[in-house]
């Protein structure tokens, strides 16, 4: 207890130098508060949208479809299928795909449409939160489509709009009916905004004239810290002979670059914290050269080299306590600020993608605790170390020379 | 060293000089051989279509998924004027399609709506056929996209026949690398027509069949596409009724026209 009253009056004499060390760590802890909140914001973003816009974290798809989406390879118990998935606790739906021309007035495009149960759906993906004008597709109303944001633009079309829709049917005839755009689409990735075309199930079946089956079934896990694997081998084992591939495997490039941006955080907390620890270094270094002489003399009254030790490592631990609050104060204030507001990047970012994974125009941080505690842990850690050598120094000092050191 | 090139030089000028004449020569012989060739594909072009055309065609494809019958009427006009219209199976009637140069329409009865296919549109499938829109734009311009040459003549399975190569025009919009054509001697009548993918691999046959008097002379009345990657499946054209040189009003072939029938 004496130790530390000690300590607390040492770092309060030279108080410019201690302001300067405390705020240099508080302002490292600080940025790297903000740096995880922002780099986890990002990585939920886009797992978000790669994941929850779309792709699910499982899918199941007959074997070669993914090579050649043809309107005849299908999984033909895509129903029950689905039902067997809801009683194992995950979310699942049955989607499906077709090909055409959607035309309105004298402009056309290639359209992927995309026949989808609303009711499972909504549960498995977020696109339903995700209009931009509009609204999402209704039950109720068979002939109210969704499209994506740039296929809008192509067509020239806002809700309420008619498009025709021109394509053919399993049976060879042709698939041609009128359809009113309900709602348009956000930014959902790179092949929704251009050529997406969401209707009902029931109205895709009449329209491409295909009573049964699915083309895909896509899988979420309800509770996010689950292990995927586990819950992949689950999924493919009712699945049987038709292909079961998670999230990792269907989309590897977006898997490692969210994987990649974990080292990155290592990285930046390892270049940050050197530079706080050189700054501890000195700081604690000159303290003790500044006191050798009145260190010589406690070690003269019998005070012993791990009390010496144990003073030095005082004084820095109040300065890092000092440092952590500023950096959880400022830190956190801030993360939670852009976890509500983010950064508008939308004048300079509108509608970017990576890997087809559209990203949000506006950033938005997202603070886990993880985020406050490994910054504030880590910053200690680093000073303790720092702080070895000059507090080494102080211990071994010998009395008769530093009560002569000039 | 620098005499020798000069020697070789003036060896190898001498020696083009000298062939010259001979290679005028031959291409003089090449050009009426290709006149000829070009005069036969333009009688073959004039086979269904005349100065104007009207027929009754029936249509059947039979693919591994799906088999199906149309009944179909076309309107003709020289060789950039095409107008068809399905009369049967009933979820279809009334739908049509026009050629004009080289843009294909669609009026769909269903929607009221007319829609000018895209060029992505092009390559996919005609009502469901083994034709794909580009067929019905290339159909009668063999003889403006292709070099022709007789690669055959003579008698072949007790017939007299001539067999014509192909080859696409370097600036010719062609997806085919080759196309074969084999042809009665007598009257020009199509027997068989090769067509080649770029890697100058086959990948459809068409088969004429039926030689029967239409429209004042002998000709094929049916027609049977087969692509190679898939040996079970066909489309086949049956001409029911043909008429050569009937007289169709200048507006016939126009969008406006294509809701009014």
């Amino acid at each position: 207890m004496k130790i530390f009253s000690i300590a607390s009056r040492n770092v309060f004499r030279n108080w410019r130098r201690t302001l300067v060390t405390t705020l240099a760590m508080g302002f490292a802890g600080f940025i790297m508060i903000l740096f995880a909140a922002l780099m986890q914001g990002l990585l939920q973003a886009s797992e978000k949208n790669a994941v929850a816009m779309d792709l699910g974290d499982i899918q199941i798809h007959a074997e070669g479809y993914r090579d050649d989406p043809d309107l005849y390879t299908r999984i033909d118990n895509a129903d029950t299928l689905v039902n067997e998935i809801r009683q194992i606790g995950l979310h699942a739906t049955a989607r499906l795909y077709g090909f055409g021309l959607a035309a309105a007035g004298s402009a056309s495009a290639g359209v992927q449409l995309r026949g989808i149960n609303t009711s499972t759906e909504d549960d498995v993906t977020q696109v339903h939160n995700h209009v931009l004008q509009g609204e999402w597709l209704s039950e109720s109303d068979p002939k109210g489509v969704v499209i994506g944001r740039k296929l809008a633009k192509t067509l020239g079309v806002k809700p309420g709009d008619e498009i025709v829709f021109l394509g053919q049917a399993t049976d060879g005839s042709m698939a041609n009916d009128l359809y009113i755009v309900q709602g348009i689409l956000k930014s959902v990735g790179e092949e929704v905004d251009r050529a997406g075309l969401y209707m009902i199930e029931k109205e895709f079946r009449e329209l491409m004239v295909l009573p049964t089956g699915g083309h895909e079934i896509a899988i979420m896990r309800p509770d996010r810290s689950s292990d995927l694997d586990e819950a992949t081998a689950r999924v493919s084992s009712l699945a049987g002979e038709y292909e079961t591939m998670n999230w990792r495997a269907l989309r590897p490039v977006i898997a490692r670059i969210l994987d990649l941006a974990d080292s990155q955080m290592i990285i930046m907390v390892i270049i940050t914290y050197t530079a706080v620890a050189m700054v501890v270094l000195n700081a604690m270094l000159m303290s003790v050269f500044e006191r050798i002489r009145e260190l010589g003399i406690m070690k003269a009254v019998g005070v012993t080299p791990w009390q010496l030790m144990l003073l030095i490592y005082a004084e820095t631990a109040i300065q890092v306590v000092m440092a952590s609050v500023i950096a959880v104060v400022f830190g956190w204030s801030l993360s939670r600020y852009l976890e509500e507001n983010g950064i508008d990047l939308s004048s300079v970012a509108d509608g970017a993608s990576f890997g087809g994974v559209a990203m949000d125009p506006v950033w938005k941080a997202y603070l886990t605790t993880e985020a406050v505690i490994i910054p504030v842990v880590f910053l200690f850690i680093i000073a303790f170390i720092a702080v070895l050598y000059p507090a080494v120094k102080a211990a071994v000092i010998r009395p008769v020379s530093a009560i002569h050191h000039r | 060293m620098r005499r020798h090139h000069k020697a070789i030089l003036i060896i190898t000028l001498l020696i083009t000089f000298q062939c010259y004449p001979a290679r005028v020569s031959f291409l003089q012989e090449n050009d009426a051989a290709t006149r000829r060739a070009k005069e036969i594909l333009r009688q073959v072009d004039d086979m269904w279509r005349g100065v104007s055309s009207h027929s009754i065609i029936t249509m059947r494809v039979k693919t591994a998924h799906y088999s199906r019958e149309l009944r179909l009427e076309g309107w003709s006009e020289g060789k950039e004027k095409t107008l068809v219209r399905i009369l049967m199976p009933l979820k279809e009637k009334g739908t049509a399609t026009l050629k004009s140069g080289n843009s294909i329409y669609s009026y769909l009865p269903r929607t009221d709506r007319t829609i000018r296919l895209t060029s992505g549109m092009m390559v996919g499938s005609w009502m469901g056929s083994h034709f794909t829109n580009d067929d019905l734009v290339k159909e009668s311009r063999m003889e403006e996209d292709y070099d022709p040459f007789i690669s055959f003549e003579g008698e072949r399975d007790n017939q007299q026949i001539f067999e014509f190569t192909l080859i696409p025009k370097p600036d010719a919009a062609v997806v085919w690398g080759k196309v074969v054509a084999i042809l009665i001697a007598d009257g020009y009548i199509p027997l068989e027509y090769y067509y080649y993918d770029e890697d100058m691999n086959i990948a459809r046959t068409i088969t004429f069949s039926r030689i029967e008097m239409l429209a004042g002379r002998l000709r094929p009345k049916v027609m049977k596409v087969v692509p190679a990657d898939k040996p079970d499946e066909y489309t086949e054209l049956i001409y029911e009724e043909l008429e050569l040189g009937v007289p169709i009003e200048d507006d016939f072939f126009s969008i406006a026209r294509l809701k009014r029938m």
